[in-house]
């Protein structure tokens, strides 16, 4: 019969009335993502030696890295992704060998302005000389120092967020 | 009375051209006397900056040709440059490679379905198409962290093995997807109106098929069972049990109907690559600067639209000398000109449509 193949479309539609929705309200809910989601990167400065790997593992030389050498090692001043540029290929966490730098959650990355968008990881000047690995009582103290550092650094990467409208 | 044909430009900005793509008819009255397609408003040159990055760094470009289906995409070109190299995969990796590529397959294949069905005026199976193709994205995003573009696949083996939470939602999807392939044929194939529509409109003879090298569904929608999972295994291929589904007339409707009968056989392939996991490494040992010996490589994958050839030229150095891609959505538009002509304009939306173009993988 002519129309029997509208009817059974009809009836496929009519079917969907009674299920579930498969939609969510965005704003007010959301989907939770998955572990491994290519969300904004962070970047754990105690954690990073400023190698310079992820920089060239980049395809669009998105990475650069400033530092300076105090004593014998390489410091950290400043770790700039220009993320307008970034494929979130994921090229660059792989190549982390000290797992410094890593995926967040955070998808919400849009700015009003083209310079507000690049993400400043580290900005920080080099000190005068690092603090001596030294045992018992200054190894005590040491962590105080890291985590005051990283949390210089969080503020720093924390800028963009907090302008983003 | 004196009659004359008159240029009616088509795109490169039109909807049912899924892109940018401009198709310049001559028309006389409504039937088309001459189509010239004009490619290349999408060109990126990802050719040629492969040749400015490492072997490594080419995958996330290769991602952007065909962007329905980035997991073939990666694995053409990851399939070259290790047979440039050498490079024996260790057995999970190929498996985890069937199973992200033929899902990748499902995803590209119910986005060509919905938007034919847009295409031909039928709105409401467009978006049971993008309901299903949804929870394809959301299996590759766990297994890759993204969801379309997901340089997943590395020369030599893939980036990360797949997660345990993958495996009970892909279980769930397989189940559901013999029942959701009787939608769409019950919503679109069924439907009285699409047939009359993509019914002997636009027919590719198998003959002509084979001298404009069409590939993939446009050429097996003309009956010929040419399928290089099939014909010239590669990967693990020769090991799972499935069908080349073809079509009988090579009309429009012959090779949408194709297209759902892959993704039941899709399905049927993970479903074997599952069970068949293997345990063990999922990257060969590659050293860490890749450096292939000075040589070339050429191979070939079947994708979601048909063959993708990649061409790999080594010099030795770090960078490839040269990268070629065989997209088949460009191959398969060759054919176009010729087959519009004839045809009303109605038809030529059906016509281009049911070859199942991605511009991004056209103009490269």
């Amino acid at each position: 019969m002519f129309g029997q193949g509208l009817l059974k479309g009809l009836a496929i539609t009519w079917k969907e009335l009674f299920t579930r929705k498969v939609t969510v309200q965005y704003p007010e809910e959301k989907v939770p993502l998955p572990e491994r989601y290519h969300g904004r990167f962070e970047l754990d400065v105690d954690k990073c030696i400023a190698c310079g790997l992820c920089a060239n593992a980049c395809p669009n030389k998105v990475i650069q890295i400033t530092k300076e050498k105090v004593g014998k090692k390489q410091y950290l001043t400043k770790y700039v992704m220009r993320i307008e540029y970034c494929l979130f290929c994921g090229l660059c966490v792989e190549s982390c060998n000290k797992d410094a730098l890593k995926f967040s959650h955070v998808i919400n990355m849009n700015q009003f302005f083209r310079d507000k968008v690049r993400l400043v990881l580290v900005d920080r000047p080099a000190p005068e000389a690092l603090p001596e690995e030294e045992p018992a009582e200054a190894a005590a103290e040491r962590p105080a120092g890291a985590r005051a550092k990283t949390a210089k650094a969080e503020v720093a990467a924390g800028k963009a967020p907090g302008e983003e409208g | 009375m004196k009659t004359q044909t008159y240029v009616l430009n088509m795109g490169p900005q039109h909807p049912s051209t899924h892109g940018v793509f401009r198709i310049i008819l001559e028309l006389d009255g409504e039937v088309v006397v001459k189509a010239t397609s004009v490619p290349g408003y999408l060109h990126r040159g990802i050719e040629k900056l492969a040749e400015a990055r490492t072997y490594t760094q080419v995958i996330p470009y290769t991602d952007r040709m065909d962007y329905l289906a980035s997991m073939l995409m990666n694995w053409g070109y990851v399939a070259a440059v290790e047979k440039l190299m050498g490079v024996e995969v260790p057995e999970r990796a190929e498996y985890i490679r069937v199973i992200v590529g033929e899902l990748s397959r499902i995803a590209s294949h119910l986005v060509a379905v919905g938007t034919y069905s847009v295409d031909i005026g039928g709105f409401t199976g467009f978006l049971y198409c993008f309901r299903d193709r949804e929870r394809v994205l959301d299996l590759l995003e766990m297994v890759s962290g993204s969801r379309m573009t997901f340089s997943y696949f590395r020369i030599g083996g893939v980036a990360d093995d797949l997660p345990p939470e993958f495996f009970p939602p892909l279980q769930k999807f397989l189940k559901d997807l013999p029942s959701l392939c009787d939608e769409y044929d019950g919503l679109i194939t069924g439907n009285e109106i699409f047939q009359a529509r993509t019914k002997y409109v636009g027919i590719i003879t198998p003959e002509m098929g084979i001298n404009y090298s069409l590939s993939g569904p446009v050429l097996r929608g003309s009956g010929i069972p040419y399928d290089l999972r099939k014909v010239r295994p590669y990967g693990v291929y020769d090991r799972f049990d499935f069908e080349v589904p073809v079509g009988k007339n090579g009309d429009c409707f012959d090779r949408f109907v194709c297209r759902i009968k892959e993704i039941r056989q899709s399905a049927r392939i993970i479903q074997q690559a599952v069970e068949g996991l293997p345990e063990g490494p999922i990257m060969a040992k590659i050293p860490k600067v890749i450096k292939p010996p000075a040589g070339e490589a050429y191979a070939e994958i079947e994708s979601s639209k048909g063959i993708l050839g990649c061409y790999v030229v080594s010099d030795g150095s770090p960078k490839p000398y040269r990268v070629h891609f065989r997209r088949p959505s460009f191959i398969n538009l060759g054919y176009l000109d010729e087959l519009l002509v004839g045809w009303k304009i109605a038809d030529v939306i059906a016509i281009l449509g049911s070859l199942d173009i991605v511009l991004g993988e056209v103009d490269c």
